[in-house]
C-alpha cells in the first residue's frame, strides 16, 4: 500500500511539474492563438468547404466532426511537446537517470494534455452550438461525454507512441503535424470512411478517433450505450495499444539512448 | 532553397499539406460519374493552401530564422542593404511554395481523375503572377513583424484556417456573410485567388482587370506597411540592440 501511495505522489507529482515547466506554450496569447482561434477556424473552415461542397443541411456533420477532432490538438502536440520536449530543453540525461518508476513517469506526461484536450473539444462544441445550431436536446450527452473524454485519452495514446520518437529525433513536431493532419482524413471526420479505398479502411479503423467519432455523432443523436458499447471498447482498445507501444518504444529508446551517449545529443 | 530543401517543416508546407487538404476536398466536392463545377476547388484549393502557407509562415519567419540561429548581427553588420537579403531569402520560400500545386494535381488526376476544366491559360498565368506578388509582399510585410512583437507568430499561425476562409482558397468567398466579405476584401490574395478560379470557368463574372488591380494596390500597400516595419526592425537591432535578446 506504501508502494501504491508513494508512485501515486509521484505521479501527482510529475503531471504537475510537466504543466509548470513544460506547457511553455500556455501563455495568455499563446492560449488565445492555438487554443481559441485555431479550433474556431477549424470548424468554421471545414463546415463552410461542407456546405458549398454536399449543401447546408450537412454543416452539421462537419462542425461535430472537426469539433470532435481538435482534442487532437492536446493528445498529439502536447504530448509529443511533452515528452519530446526534455530532450530539446537538456532535462533528458537528468530524467533518465532518476529512479523513479518509468511507466508512471511516463503516463503522467498524458494528463494534462487529456484534461486540455476535453476543454478544447468542448469549446469547439460550444461553438459548434452557438454558431451552427447544433441542437443537444435529445442528444444523450452522458454519452457524449465519455467519448469526449475516450477520444481524448486515445489521442493522448497516440501522442505518447510519436512523443517517444521525440527522444532520438530533432523535430518531433514535424510528426505531430503529419498525424494530426492524416486524422482529418482518416477518421470520418470530413466525410465517411467507407468512402475510402479498403486498404486504406483498414489503417483508419487502427487510429483512435474513428470509433470515438462514430460513436459520439450517434450520441448526438441521441443512441445509448448499448449501441455504440462496440465502437468505445474498441477505441479504448486501440488507444491503449498505443500508448502500450508508445512505453514500450519508450524503454527501449531509453536504453538506445544511454548506449549511444544520445541524451542531449541536439 | 537549399536550405529548404532539407528542411523538415518546408517539406510538410509545399507537400504534405497541399496533398491533405486536395484529398478532403476532392472527397467532399467529387461526384462519382457527374461533372462538378465545384472540384476545381478540391484541384486548386490544397495548392493554395500551400502556396499561402509557405508565404506566410516559412517566408515571413526569414528574420525570425536569423535570430534563432544567431546570425541576426551578422546580416545587419554585412554591406548588403537587409531588404536585398531578404528578398532573395523570401524569393526562395516563394519558388518552394510553387511546388505546392504538384500534390495536388497529381492526386486529382490520379486519384479522382479530375482535370481541370475550360482553363483560360493567359488570364491564368496572369493571375497566378498576381497571386505570387501578393504572397511575396506579404511575407515580406510579416518578416519584420514576427522579429518585432513575438505575439504576432501564434496569432496568424492561430488564424491560419481564417485566412483560407477569407482567402477563398477552397470554396468563394461569397459564401460568407457580407461583414466576413469585406474583411477578405483587405486582403490581396483573396482578389487574386477570385481571379484564379475564373479562369478556369466560362460561368459568373469575369472581371479580371479590377481583381488584378485591387491585388496588386493591396500588395503595394503592404510594400509601403513593410517600408515602416523594417526601419523600426533596423532601429531595434542597429540603435537599442534589443532584436537578438527579443
Amino acid at each position: 500500500m506504501n508502494r501504491i501511495g508513494a508512485e501515486a505522489a509521484v505521479f501527482t507529482r510529475s503531471v504537475y511539474l510537466q504543466y509548470i515547466a513544460l506547457f511553455q506554450w500556455a501563455t495568455l496569447r499563446g492560449y488565445i492563438g492555438y487554443k481559441v482561434l485555431l479550433p474556431v477556424t477549424q470548424i468554421l473552415f471545414f463546415v463552410e468547404l461542407g456546405v458549398y461542397g454536399t449543401g447546408r443541411q450537412n454543416a452539421l456533420y462537419f462542425a461535430l466532426g472537426n469539433a470532435l477532432q481538435v482534442t487532437a490538438q492536446a493528445g498529439l502536440y502536447g504530448t509529443i511537446a511533452t515528452v519530446a520536449n526534455e530532450r530539446h530543453f537538456g532535462t533528458l540525461p537528468i530524467l533518465l537517470a532518476s529512479p523513479a518508476n518509468r511507466l508512471v513517469t511516463f503516463l503522467s506526461r498524458a494528463i494534462v494534455n487529456v484534461l486540455d484536450g476535453i476543454v478544447t473539444v468542448l469549446f469547439g462544441l460550444g461553438v459548434t452550438v452557438v454558431v451552427f445550431g447544433l441542437d443537444l436536446h435529445h442528444a444523450n450527452l452522458w454519452l457524449l461525454g465519455i467519448c469526449v473524454l475516450l477520444i481524448s485519452l486515445t489521442t493522448a495514446g497516440l501522442g505518447l507512441l510519436f512523443g517517444s520518437l521525440g527522444l532520438i529525433m530533432r523535430d518531433a513536431i514535424t510528426i505531430a503535424n503529419v498525424v494530426y493532419y492524416l486524422l482529418l482524413v482518416l477518421c470520418g471526420i470530413n466525410f465517411p470512411i467507407n468512402r475510402l479505398p479498403g486498404a486504406v479502411q483498414v489503417i483508419s479503423y487502427g487510429l483512435p478517433l474513428t470509433r470515438g467519432v462514430d460513436a459520439a455523432r450517434q450520441a448526438a443523436a441521441g443512441a445509448s450505450i448499448d449501441h455504440v458499447a462496440g465502437l468505445l471498447v474498441g477505441e479504448l482498445v486501440v488507444g491503449a495499444l498505443y500508448a502500450l507501444c508508445g512505453y514500450t518504444l519508450f524503454r527501449w529508446l531509453e536504453s538506445h539512448a544511454r548506449r549511444g551517449g544520445l541524451q542531449d545529443a541536439y | 532553397m537549399r536550405l529548404r530543401a532539407v528542411s523538415a517543416f518546408a517539406i510538410l508546407a509545399w507537400l504534405f499539406f497541399p496533398f491533405i487538404f486536395a484529398v478532403v476536398g476532392l472527397y467532399v466536392f467529387a461526384r462519382p460519374g457527374a461533372a462538378n463545377p465545384q472540384l476545381i476547388y478540391g484541384i486548386l484549393g490544397g495548392g493554395l493552401i500551400g502556396y499561402w502557407g509557405v508565404a506566410y509562415l516559412d517566408g515571413g519567419l526569414t528574420i525570425q530564422d536569423e535570430r534563432w540561429n544567431g546570425t541576426l548581427e551578422q546580416v545587419f553588420a554585412v554591406p548588403t542593404p537587409l531588404w536585398v537579403i531578404l528578398l532573395g531569402k523570401v524569393c526562395g520560400s516563394i519558388l518552394w511554395g510553387m511546388l505546392s500545386f504538384v500534390p495536388t494535381v497529381a492526386v486529382a488526376y490520379f486519384g479522382f481523375h479530375a482535370l481541370v476544366p475550360h482553363l483560360d491559360s493567359v488570364r491564368f498565368a496572369v493571375s497566378f503572377a498576381v497571386l505570387t506578388f501578393s504572397l511575396l509582399t506579404i511575407a515580406l510585410a510579416l518578416a519584420p513583424l514576427y522579429a518585432l512583437w513575438r505575439w504576432a507568430l501564434p496569432m496568424f499561425n492561430g488564424f491560419e484556417f481564417g485566412f483560407c476562409i477569407l482567402g477563398g482558397f477552397m470554396f468563394p468567398v461569397t459564401l460568407l456573410p457580407g461583414w466576413a466579405q469585406g474583411v477578405a476584401g483587405a486582403l490581396a490574395p483573396t482578389w487574386a485567388t477570385r481571379a484564379l478560379y475564373a479562369s478556369t470557368t466560362s460561368s459568373g463574372p469575369h472581371d479580371f482587370a479590377l481583381w488584378w488591380l485591387a491585388a496588386a494596390g493591396l500588395s503595394v500597400l503592404y510594400l509601403a506597411g513593410a517600408l515602416f516595419l523594417y526601419r523600426l526592425v533596423d532601429r531595434r537591432a542597429r540603435m537599442t540592440g534589443e532584436l537578438a535578446l527579443a
